[in-house]
């Protein structure tokens, strides 16, 4: 067997091999476990009821990752009871694919949000927006009084919306330039809470449509 | 996953196994080379340190195995070798509808017999006021407040003084919760400013609460308007759940600036329907602690659930 024992000289004594080795045997997870779901992405298609965001949403969508909201909220529920006990039913692939990106997240300072849709009024979300505690006293999330004063951009919405049509997103040119009268008058805090009151409400897959090892779960 | 991506995936799987495993056979018996002193020859610090070649210990040798072992324990029991289901054929789905299971088997009994009692004498049993309050403090409490004592920024009610807006019966409090309410009070801006300040004063004159009289005066002949909703006595009505004006409660402020805001611009409170996400089982003793408030008798008595 000494003979072998040159083959394992040369990897040592090679430092540039050693690490063309180890970045192969490192990559094979990865490439296990990312590729094949990053490939086939493109087959999963939306749940019924899960529409492209209109253009009010859309903005609030994109205000959502500005702020940053998914730093302390995620937008995924675990097959876990005591997650589906408390936020419904649990989060599936097809209900994110016009999520771009998507807003799973994993990291849970406030609670999940991906049904909050409904749960609260529209009163109570610009309230507890402009200021957690008028609603919750023990919060600690920040306020975000600026949005009410904030106006929307119409035109920077509606070149979203054909960036995301190149994407594959099926706006109609109609969807487009209705954005102006869909926006008028709206401000950052009015398209925030029509995202945040459109979440989950019109997609939770119902328990029988939902076939156990599918959804997106690899 | 497709069936190039699954055979994608086990060809990784078993080149990785295949370079580890076979470095783990081949590492420990390849012969290395050694010197008459025992070292490998390789030297640092102008050779003081020696590379000594010693046999693996027995302890690592094991506990690597074993994580070969479990490895490919893993792979044939569990999903994961391509599109291998696994010879347990687990999912966590199934586990999610196993665990929902087992906690509805624990909660079933008492659930079942919650069902048996109407919500005001479920209101006398601890238990399920206890459980209702956590309920309560989870969904509930971000608006109506943790101890249901309301807000009146939201015209959340207070849930506590026994002043009901559409009812206070175990059955009225049942539909509020799962189907929710949407107050409806519309502006009246278009009567004018000068009968909106009368109209609040006449407003507040009817609990007594500091008012303008001869502006109350004037307010009250206007006040046949809301007399459709609030009553011409302005004792409200719980089918429309118009507020009683009398009482001297106020969803959204007693004083003057908020009752002229109330009236000019109009309120609509909302309270969201339940019954998707609690149940009917959960809004019961929800609505058991709701009435329990009220009525003083949280857990004093014996529980119903025991008679």
């Amino acid at each position: 067997m000494a003979r072998g024992y040159k083959y394992f000289e040369a990897i040592e004594k090679h430092a540039g091999l050693l690490a063309v080795l180890t970045a192969i045997m490192v990559s094979i997870g990865g490439l296990a476990e990312i590729t094949p779901m990053f490939m086939e992405a493109n087959k999963v298609q939306p749940a019924a009821g899960v529409l492209p965001y209109d253009a009010l949403r859309l903005a609030g969508r994109d205000i959502y990752v500005r702020e940053g909201c998914y730093l302390c909220h995620s937008q995924m529920i675990r097959a876990l009871r005591f997650e589906t006990q408390r936020y419904g039913h649990y989060s599936v692939a097809s209900e994110s694919v016009y999520d771009r990106p998507f807003q799973w997240g994993s990291k849970r300072t406030g609670p999940d949000l991906a049904r909050v849709g409904g749960k609260y009024s529209d009163v109570w979300q610009r309230l507890h927006l402009q200021d957690p505690r008028k609603v919750v006293p023990d919060s600690n999330m920040p306020g975000y009084p600026w949005l009410e004063k904030t106006p929307l951009d119409a035109a920077d919405i509606q070149a979203r919306m054909r960036v995301l049509r190149m994407l594959g997103d099926p706006y109609v040119d109609a969807d487009i330039a209705g954005a102006p009268a869909a926006l008028a008058g709206k401000n950052e805090l009015d398209a925030l809470v029509a995202y945040l009151q459109g979440l989950g409400v019109k997609n939770e897959p119902a328990a029988a449509a939902a076939p156990a090892g599918d959804g997106g779960t690899p | 996953m497709s069936a190039f991506w699954s055979a994608w995936v086990m060809f990784l799987i078993v080149l990785n196994l295949g370079i580890t495993l076979f470095l783990f056979l081949w590492g420990q018996r390849v012969e290395i080379p050694t010197r008459a002193d025992g070292t490998s020859g390789h030297v640092w610090a102008h050779g003081v340190l020696r590379e000594g070649v010693r046999r693996l210990p027995l302890w690592w040798v094991l506990l690597s195995a074993s994580m070969f072992v479990a490895g490919f324990a893993y792979l044939a029991l569990y999903p994961g070798f391509g599109r291998s289901r696994g010879l347990l054929g687990w999912t966590s789905h199934d586990e999610l509808a196993a665990a929902t299971q087992r906690n509805d088997a624990v909660l079933g009994d008492r659930m079942q017999r919650y069902s048996l009692y109407p919500i005001e004498e479920l209101a006398r049993d601890g238990g399920a006021t206890r459980m209702g309050h956590v309920l309560f403090e989870d969904n509930c409490a971000a608006c109506h407040g943790r101890e249901a004592t309301g807000n009146p920024l939201l015209g959340a009610p207070n849930l506590a003084d026994n002043d009901w807006l559409y009812g206070g019966d175990g059955k009225a409090i049942m539909t509020s919760i799962l189907d929710g309410r949407h107050g409806v009070m519309p502006p009246w801006a278009s009567l004018g400013e000068d009968n909106v300040v009368s109209l609040a004063n006449y407003v507040l004159s009817l609990s007594g609460a500091a008012h303008d009289d001869a502006r109350a005066a004037q307010g009250k002949a206007l006040f046949a308007t809301c007399a459709a909703c609030h009553g011409a006595e302005g004792k409200g009505n719980p089918a429309l759940g118009a507020p009683n004006l009398t009482d001297n409660i106020w969803l959204y402020g007693g004083d003057l600036a908020s009752v002229e805001e109330s009236i000019r611009h109009g309120r609509g409170g909302v309270m969201p329907a339940w019954r998707a996400r609690l149940g009917e089982n959960d809004a019961r003793v929800i609505a058991a602690w709701i009435y329990s408030l009220s009525h003083g008798n949280a857990g004093s008595g014996a529980p119903a659930a025991a008679r």
